[in-house]
């Protein structure tokens, strides 16, 4: 059991969450009820991680934050390493790629709240910022909550983009899927398989969780 | 504490009116679906700019396309009924109502309840809208709207999304609060009876144009607007004081000309009313009739005559200084050879004059 | 309400980012070793931290991969090809402290799993029959395009005359472990792997192996190199794998050593 590699795994998916979780309602709530011009261009911007093979992906990516980049260089002078194959490069490569994940389906939460409703809001003399708090996220929690989910049990299993960016370095960038991949390479199946049990194990867990607080939330409101 | 409201657009649908509402004054805007009503009433919220529009209440500029004010809805002073009520779902009626109040607020919650009890939901405070009836949730929504002392109420066609028994009953009660509202109102709305019963003047809206304005005795006698409103479902709401209630559980009302017997009302005594006497259920008759079973002989001139599209007429007859309408055939009127000016006597049944077709008045 | 869930939300979050970025403070250096020495390098490994109590961290692939990354900047401290070829070109490139060593040669093999209807033999034969008679259906060998082992594979093929017709049944292996898994996974009737794996115990309990001629196809010399940013411990490591005690390691691992 390679604890090193499913503490990075937890930590990444964590961080992810924890960065994407404003960009979720943000992002999600100007999508669902603004229009402007190249609204749609967005949309498709967002959906690209999905369309995209991991692999392509990565190696975008790694061209986009190399060595050879604008931003490689500047992260190269700031820091004095590399910002690719490190867990910072995962962090920058995770929110990439879940992005779909993460604004899709808020934005089906917020788009969700009747339009009426919000405009009682408004009317009740609530800034955009207080409509927000107090009647448009407590109605578009479920959506957010999803996203949620599905950018932590995605990052969990995320497999080639990691090991493109990533570099699979132990101890560093080497998360539980891509030990997984080492042990069946070494023919060590007992370590492969219980790692894999123990990913699931963590995933269902949290998914079922989740999906418990989430249907607490909407027991109350009706 | 007047509203003042210019609004002009070519687009999305055109739209040129005019008009002002004081304190305490309620005004219907009425027209056909898609006739602009709506849009004008969402531009007196904040909710749609037209190109050309200025909204101004009690000094305060909302809105001046000229020099580029506009308040968005949060900082406005509106309170807005909207058809499908619009609750917050996830809030108790309590705290709908607490959501409009400002923040200065004492003891909201105290208010609330009071709010709530003004418009008869005392007890229903701890209610979430799903647990409530489309009348209540569209009661729960007023109180919000007044919860923001509001220096404009609006209301979007507020009952048409409940059956006929609740908006009647809702009209009623609408009725009952004008004293506590002391502030300029506007009522949108499709349904002429509906902006007859309860306003005080009225506006007819028709692609987006005024087609008629004034007071709502001034525009029911309008020809134009009775023909852009359709003749159907016409009537005329006569003043009238409470005289006295009989053992046999009726009541009678003293009209300019004549009393008025109905079904037993709950009201003292030489308490003024507004009755609707509907014109399709009045019998015009020459000479006073005798041996019917109708007790409600009204003597009356004949006012106007308009004639509609189909087989039937509208009489206006003159009572006192009010008027009733009556609607009548074609044929009728030439066996009766009436004309403007000849008395005739409107005959109507105890039984047709409804309990809910009295208003308190104004 | 919103509050409550909110607030377990973050104490949950702040946990788990609690775990984050390691930040030992000296690392242990990363050796990015080619797929055949999986077994080999991690014995060694373990008798370099026996013997001085320093840690390395591997990391096994394909040689062409690893040369891909350490020109994207990837942090190894020593790199351990299959091939020559990759070291030369990446000294050439100043990514190497110098030219490398060469620290073992190799040799490729014919196996199958247990069971297989195929036979391993040094020359092929039972293989060129079998495919004659339209008896295989998936073959395995690591991919030639940045795999050594996959492109000695290939060769060999090529001198046997079967490469050609072999093609529609050529199962790639991203490096030669993952061809060895494709060989013995019994969905293929055999494939061509390292002999360095296929002596592992773990590997050769799978199956039967034949060691195909040198003459067949280039030597698989390997060499190694120190990378730019290499500290002790790395060079420590580097020269205990051209000491006798790896070095005996490496020849039970089916390797034969340069001569000194």
């Amino acid at each position: 059991m390679d604890w090193d590699a499913l503490r990075l795994s937890l930590s990444l998916a964590a961080w992810t969450v924890a960065i994407l979780l404003p960009v979720s309602v943000l992002a999600g709530r100007a999508l669902a009820y603004r229009r402007f011009a190249g609204k749609g261009l967005v949309e498709a911007l967002v959906m690209l991680p999905l369309v995209l093979p991991p692999t392509v992906f990565g190696f975008y990516l790694l061209v986009a934050f190399g060595r050879n980049s604008p931003i490689g260089q500047f992260w190269q002078e700031m820091f004095g390493h590399q910002l690719v194959f490190t867990f910072e490069g995962l962090v920058v490569a995770s929110v990439i790629f879940n992005l779909p994940f993460a604004i899709q389906p808020a934005q089906r939460g917020f788009e969700a709240v009747p339009r009426d409703v919000r405009e009682a809001a408004a009317c009740c003399g609530m800034s955009p910022l207080a409509a927000l708090w107090r009647v448009e996220l407590p109605l578009a929690w479920p959506g957010v909550m999803t996203a949620m989910v599905l950018t932590f049990a995605h990052t969990l299993g995320e497999f080639g983009i990691v090991l493109m960016v990533g570099g699979a370095i132990p101890g560093e960038t080497r998360t539980v899927a891509i030990a997984i991949y080492d042990r069946v390479q070494a023919f060590d199946m007992e370590a492969a398989g219980l790692m894999a049990a123990v990913l699931v194990g963590i995933s269902l867990f949290t998914i079922a969780v989740t999906y418990a607080l989430s249907a607490r939330v909407g027991r109350r409101l009706s | 504490m007047s509203l003042d409201v210019m609004a002009r657009a070519e687009a999305p649908i055109p739209l040129a009116a005019e008009f002002r509402v004081d304190p305490g004054e309620l005004l219907a805007l009425v027209g056909h679906s898609g006739s602009g009503k709506t849009t004008l009433l969402r531009s007196i919220a904040g909710l749609w700019r037209p190109e050309e529009a200025r909204v101004r209440v009690n000094g305060d500029t909302w809105l001046d396309t000229e020099t580029g004010v506009d308040l968005p809805p949060h900082r406005r002073r509106v309170g807005i009924v909207f058809q499908n009520f619009a609750l917050f779902p996830h809030m108790t009626a309590a705290q709908n109502v607490m959501a409009a109040m400002a923040r200065g607020v004492a003891a909201p919650r105290v208010e609330a309840e009071r709010l709530l009890e003004l418009v008869n939901l005392a007890g229903y405070a701890e209610r979430r809208p799903a647990a409530l009836s489309g009348g209540q949730q569209q009661r729960v929504a007023l109180a919000r709207a007044l919860a923001r002392q509001p220096q404009a109420l609006l209301l979007d066609e507020p009952f048409s999304a409940v059956d006929r028994a609740t908006r009647e009953k809702l009209h009623g009660e609408i009725v009952a609060l004008r004293a506590h509202l002391n502030m300029p109102v506007v009522l949108v709305t499709h349904d002429v009876n509906e902006a007859q019963f309860l306003a005080d003047r009225m506006v007819v809206i028709e692609k987006g144009r005024v087609l008629s304005a004034g007071s709502t005795a001034e525009v029911m006698s309008d020809p134009a607007a009775l023909r852009a409103m359709g003749l159907r479902e016409l009537a005329a709401m006569l003043p009238a004081t409470v005289a006295e209630h009989s053992a046999d559980g009726l009541t009678r009302l003293d009209t300019a000309t004549g009393p008025l017997y109905l079904p037993r009302i709950e009201a003292s005594p030489g308490a003024r009313l507004r009755v609707r006497i509907m014109a399709h259920e009045v019998i015009l008759s020459r000479a006073r009739p005798e041996g019917l079973s109708a007790q409600n002989i009204l003597a009356g001139r004949v006012a106007r005559i308009v004639a509609g599209e189909g087989p039937a007429v509208l009489v206006h007859i003159a009572v006192g200084e009010d008027e009733i309408l009556a609607r009548i055939t074609r044929r009728a009127l030439a066996d009766l050879g009436l004309a403007p000016g000849d008395t005739v006597h409107a005959i109507l049944k105890i039984m047709s004059v409804a309990r809910d077709h009295v208003a308190g008045a104004v | 309400m919103l509050t409550r869930i909110a607030r377990r939300c973050l104490l949950a979050a702040a946990a788990c980012l609690g775990l984050a970025v390691p930040a030992v403070a000296t690392e242990a250096p990363v050796v990015a070793a080619a797929s055949d020495l999986q077994f080999a390098v991690t014995e060694i490994a373990e008798a370099f931290r026996a013997e001085t109590g320093h840690e390395v961290r591997l990391s096994f692939g394909s040689t062409g991969n690893f040369a891909r990354q350490i020109r994207e900047g990837a942090p190894f401290d020593i790199f351990m090809a299959a091939d020559e070829q990759f070291i030369a070109d990446l000294h050439a490139d100043g990514f190497t402290r110098d030219a490398g060593e060469l620290y073992a040669v190799g040799r490729v093999v014919i196996m199958v799993p247990n069971g297989s209807a195929l036979t391993p033999d040094p020359e092929m034969n039972r293989l060129a029959e079998m495919l004659a008679a339209g008896r295989i259906s998936r073959f395995a060998i690591a991919n030639p395009d940045h795999a050594p082992y996959g492109m000695r594979a290939m060769e060999a093929l090529q001198s046997r005359g079967l490469w050609h017709d072999l093609q529609p049944f050529m199962v790639l292996g991203e490096n030669v472990s993952q061809a060895a898994q494709f060989a013995l996974s019994g969905n293929a009737e055999g494939g061509i792997i390292a002999y360095s794996l296929a002596l592992a115990p773990a590997v050769a309990a799978q199956g039967r192996y034949a060691l195909i001629p040198e003459t067949w196809h280039a030597p698989l010399r390997q060499r190694m190199a120190l990378l730019a940013d290499a500290g002790a411990v790395a060079e420590a490591f580097y020269a205990y794998l051209q000491s006798p005690p790896a070095r005996r390691i490496m020849a039970r691992y089916g390797f034969t050593l340069p001569e000194e």
